[in-house]
């Protein structure tokens, strides 16, 4: 039984546009009840013990939508969740359509050559820190938080670029600042090896999120210690 | 008037949605969809903000129904179900199943694609002034449905209101 089902989701899959292919997950483009939707499917390890698998990927799977869920509850924009398939492990989400990824934008804005694009990108990393706030106070932790896992939506005419959170595949629930820590010392390796000269914009994005965060701290506290730690680095104390 | 879809992973059914307003025989019609006479999920429509909304809960019903996983007794109930924020299936019944008095509802029918018959069926058994499904929002009870799915006003800044329901729906079994 759980065959058949799987096969209607993984049929329909055949139509869809791939894409992107992770170690973990198979992302596809297609429209979904009328939407344009993506698809998210962990597929089947086979390096793993199946029933180990099983319970893993679906593990997983509960987690990614439990923090978008969460993310949302709190206002902080994460695409919706339509339909969650747990026999394929296929969650079926918003697609965020007219939007371009905080790491095009900063590339583009830095290639553009003048000055000014700091005051623009500031502006931006601001709410970036004010959202990523909001978020550990929720206890949510990204997980794998990069420049490329923040879309950018074309604003409406006076409006605003607003940042929308994806791709919370490696995300769970913690309250403890050292994980709140080590998310934002993943988004600071990859923003300024991504990111050339973007020091001060990062400083920026922190100052934002210290400045938003009732819990920041303790955070920023570990987070010190954090960067001490990481790969190259002298662990003599 | 009527409102017709396929849906992508069950593409040989369909689904029909049809609205009614000023109903003066929900009591009977309530009758019949619990003897079985009425093959429809009787819902009551100011419970719901989108046809969409109906879309996303028959989607699960029919994915559980195939993997003989529903919670409740049979596709139509499961739709009701699926609706609600909660995992509780009397509740789910009570929010939005139609009561005696209701004087607006939706029926949502799932069938193949030559028994558009079943809606004229529907229609002759209704009492009640069919208006155009995409009319639903203006028969919205707002401030209800915010209130039973617990939406406030900092998930509004992310989103609508409908992002904020069908969200619920499709995540409340692990939640």
């Amino acid at each position: 039984m759980a065959k058949y089902s799987e096969m209607q989701t993984l049929d329909f899959l055949r139509t869809a546009e791939l894409l992107k292919q992770g170690a973990e997950a198979l992302v596809y483009r297609s429209v979904f009840l009328g939407k344009p939707t993506v698809v998210k499917e962990r597929f089947p390890k086979r390096y793993r013990h199946p029933v180990l698998d099983e319970k893993l990927t679906h593990r997983r799977t509960m987690q990614e939508v439990r923090s978008i869920l969460r993310c949302r509850k709190a206002g902080i924009s994460a695409p919706v969740v339509f339909f969650v398939d747990y026999t394929s492990h296929c969650i079926f989400l918003e697609e965020i359509t007219d939007s371009s990824t905080l790491r095009d934008h900063i590339t583009s804005a830095k290639l553009s050559g003048s000055s000014c694009p700091d005051v623009e990108l500031e502006h931006l990393v601001n709410k970036i820190g004010h959202m990523l706030a909001k978020m550990h106070d929720e206890d949510v932790i990204h997980g794998d938080l990069t420049t490329s896992n923040m879309l950018l939506r074309r604003p409406p005419r006076d409006g605003e670029t607003d940042p929308v959170l994806i791709d919370f595949g490696l995300s769970y629930i913690s309250t403890l600042p050292e994980d709140k820590a080590v998310d934002l010392y993943v988004l600071e390796k990859a923003f300024l090896s991504t990111h050339p000269s973007t020091d001060a914009l990062f400083e920026t994005l922190l100052k934002s999120y210290t400045a938003s965060s009732q819990k920041s701290e303790a955070v920023i506290k570990k987070l010190d210690e954090v960067r001490l730690r990481g790969r190259k680095r002298s662990m003599v104390g | 008037m009527h409102l017709s879809q396929t849906l992508e992973l069950f593409p040989d059914l369909t689904v029909t949605q049809i609205l009614f307003q000023e109903v003066r025989n929900a009591a009977e019609l309530r009758q019949n969809a619990v003897e079985g006479k009425i093959k429809g999920a009787l819902i009551k429509a100011n419970m719901l903000v989108s046809p969409f909304q109906v879309l996303v809960a028959a989607n699960k019903a029919l994915h559980l129904q195939k993997l003989n996983q529903m919670k409740t007794r049979g596709l139509f109930s499961e739709i009701i179900f699926n609706l609600s924020p909660t995992n509780k299936i009397s509740e789910a019944f009570n929010k939005f199943g139609i009561s005696d008095g209701d004087n607006s509802v939706l029926v949502v029918l799932v069938h193949n694609k030559e028994e558009s018959h079943l809606i004229s069926e529907i229609l002759t058994k209704v009492d009640g002034v069919q208006i155009p499904v995409d009319d639903l929002s203006s028969i919205s009870d707002l401030e209800k449905i915010k209130k039973l799915y617990k939406v406030g006003p900092r998930e509004e800044q992310c989103g609508t209101l409908l992002d904020a329901v069908v969200c619920r729906m499709a995540t409340k079994d692990v939640m």
